[in-house]
């Protein structure tokens, strides 16, 4: 009886989402050429760091503490698609401390849906395909394509869509405790992304720890990295357990701010 | 002897521009950690390409990284007036702008450069703290300071150039942020942002160095860290002959867009 209870509320939840990307595709395609004209924009934009790192490793030669090009490329596919997924299917993440602060928060709290998932999944940030698609492109050019690493692809890329939200949900959090987060929650996930573009093996020290808690982008791409390469079961279990921990701080800590939310008695509409 | 009645309202455009920028300067600030951040990243990076090099290019690990502080101080100090041009043609406000005494690309640029020069003073000494906390002292760096605070200057001024021509082309496009990316990427990657063009392969580094995008950012920065005064005259040479370049073009572009302008009254 439980379990069928879980699946419905899955099951309603996956539509809820389905719905608000409908919509919001169809909000976006509404200005076609703007949509297309950000799409291209955001590849071109991605296409320039791939000059920088062609330039530097024709320089450099060889690798760069166990990073070739192409798992430089790796980071940048598996990050474009991940964030790019986020942004499109949860693009309402980065506004949330703006949402909290302003009172709008009480529109999501009166709607029978899931708080946390209704309010990220309600925007969506057109630009972003360009992300997808460049994520995508650059994987079929630069990696070897086998039905295997394929298939891990999209899962890690799915799996750096969740962490990342569910970091980006963490970060703003902190503004129902401490009036606006909106800033340092803005510079930690530019952290996050940041830190998977590069090689994880150049950084060292204290930093090294805060890339494996408070930025975890040791499990959003230096890891997934490694197991591209060398598949291991024991590393991948280490991966999927702890980015389902990441999601389930992030969660929590949104819900537990909830109960210091006060209301502003705001009175608004979504349109 | 007095300033021209011309001269004068353009340096007072200016310098209300200068006095609005400083009332947002602390959230300019603010807005900056990324500098840190990404300063610490590409310390790490080159670390890792320097162990065991003393120099690659010509150019030590410090002189690397103090350079790109200097081209990040040119790309966060610039006013991205093109938008506020957009907005203003696809609003309609550009008939009261133009309907004011001065001439409209001349006003756009001072206002630009007063907004620039006021978020570069505090951007120079953030670039100078943190090139100093991650790369060292820079041997030379106060000799080179004012010829290098001219040429920075100077290279705000062709990004802003850049801005006004991306600007006006909305008298013809509705959206013109793909000409604002073109641009920003071909100074990204030719203009040397990220490193100095000395690192590219030989043909590619001849045709950015000759490029009008290097000469606000790879010039500029390379001249500060490595400096002489042959770069420095090289260096204001080109600054000064694609400013004049990009203020024909602008003002070329200008004089066809305003016949395209129909005012109607009401």
């Amino acid at each position: 009886m439980k379990s069928t209870l879980r699946a419905s509320t899955f099951g309603r939840t996956l539509r809820l989402m389905g719905m608000y990307f409908r919509f919001n595709l169809s909000a976006g395609m509404s200005y076609r050429g703007a949509f297309l004209i950000q799409v291209l924009g955001m590849m071109l934009n991605n296409s320039a760091f791939i000059v920088f790192w062609l330039i530097l490793f024709e320089k450099i030669g060889g690798n760069l503490k166990g990073y070739d090009f192409y798992d430089i490329m790796f980071l940048w596919s598996l990050a474009a698609t991940g964030v790019g997924m986020a942004a499109v299917f949860m693009g309402n993440a980065h506004q949330i401390s703006r949402i909290i602060y302003s009172g709008e928060l009480d529109v999501y709290l009166l709607q029978p849906k899931p708080i946390a998932l209704n309010l990220v999944s309600s925007r969506m940030m057109v630009a972003a395909w360009g992300d997808i698609i460049f994520g995508l492109l650059l994987f079929f050019f630069t990696q070897a394509i086998r039905l295997d690493s394929i298939l891990l692809f999209l899962l890690f890329s799915i799996l750096v869509a969740l962490v990342f939200t569910a970091m980006r949900v963490l970060y703003h959090s902190l503004t129902f405790y401490l009036g606006n987060a909106e800033t340092f929650a803005g510079f930690a996930s530019e952290m996050l992304l940041s830190f998977s573009l590069y090689p994880g093996s150049i950084f060292k020290g204290p930093a090294v720890w805060i890339l494996h808690s408070l930025v975890p982008a040791a499990f959003v791409a230096y890891l997934p990295v490694r197991l591209i390469k060398h598949f291991n079961f024991g590393l991948f279990a280490v991966l999927i357990a702890a980015d389902l921990a990441f999601v389930a701080i992030g969660m929590l800590t949104f819900y537990r701010g909830l109960r210091v939310y006060e209301s502003g008695n705001r009175i608004g509409t979504r349109i | 002897m007095k300033c021209p009645m011309k001269v004068r309202k353009y340096y007072q455009i200016f310098i209300y521009s200068a006095r609005n920028q400083l009332m947002y300067l602390p959230a300019f600030l603010g807005r900056n950690m990324f500098f840190v951040l990404i300063m610490f990243i590409f310390s790490s990076l080159w670390r890792v390409i320097y162990s065991g090099k003393d120099v690659i290019s010509g150019l030590t690990i410090a002189q690397v990284l103090w350079y790109f502080t200097l081209t990040e101080v040119i790309e966060l100090s610039k006013t991205k007036i093109s938008q506020e041009i957009q907005q203003e043609i696809k609003e309609g406000g550009v008939a009261y702008t133009l309907a004011r005494p001065f001439s409209y690309i001349v006003y756009y640029f001072f206002r630009a450069m007063g907004e620039n020069v006021v978020k570069m003073v505090p951007m120079m000494v953030e670039a100078f703290l943190l090139a100093l906390i991650f790369a060292g002292p820079l041997p030379g760096y106060f000799v080179a300071l004012p010829f290098g605070l001219l040429i920075i200057v100077f290279g705000l001024c062709l990004a802003t150039l850049w801005q006004l021509i991306i600007g006006l082309l909305a008298f013809w496009f509705e959206e013109v942020s793909p000409f604002d990316w073109i641009v920003q990427k071909l100074v990204f990657i030719l203009g040397g942002m990220f490193f100095p063009i000395d690192f590219f392969p030989e043909w590619l580094g001849r045709l950015s160095k000759a490029s009008p995008f290097a000469f606000s950012a790879y010039w500029p920065a390379i001249t500060f860290v490595n400096f002489s005064y042959s770069r420095f005259a090289i260096c204001l040479l080109g600054q000064v002959v694609y400013g004049l370049a990009l203020a024909g073009l602008a003002a070329g572009l200008f004089t066809v867009a305003i016949r395209k302008v129909h005012v109607q009254g009401g």
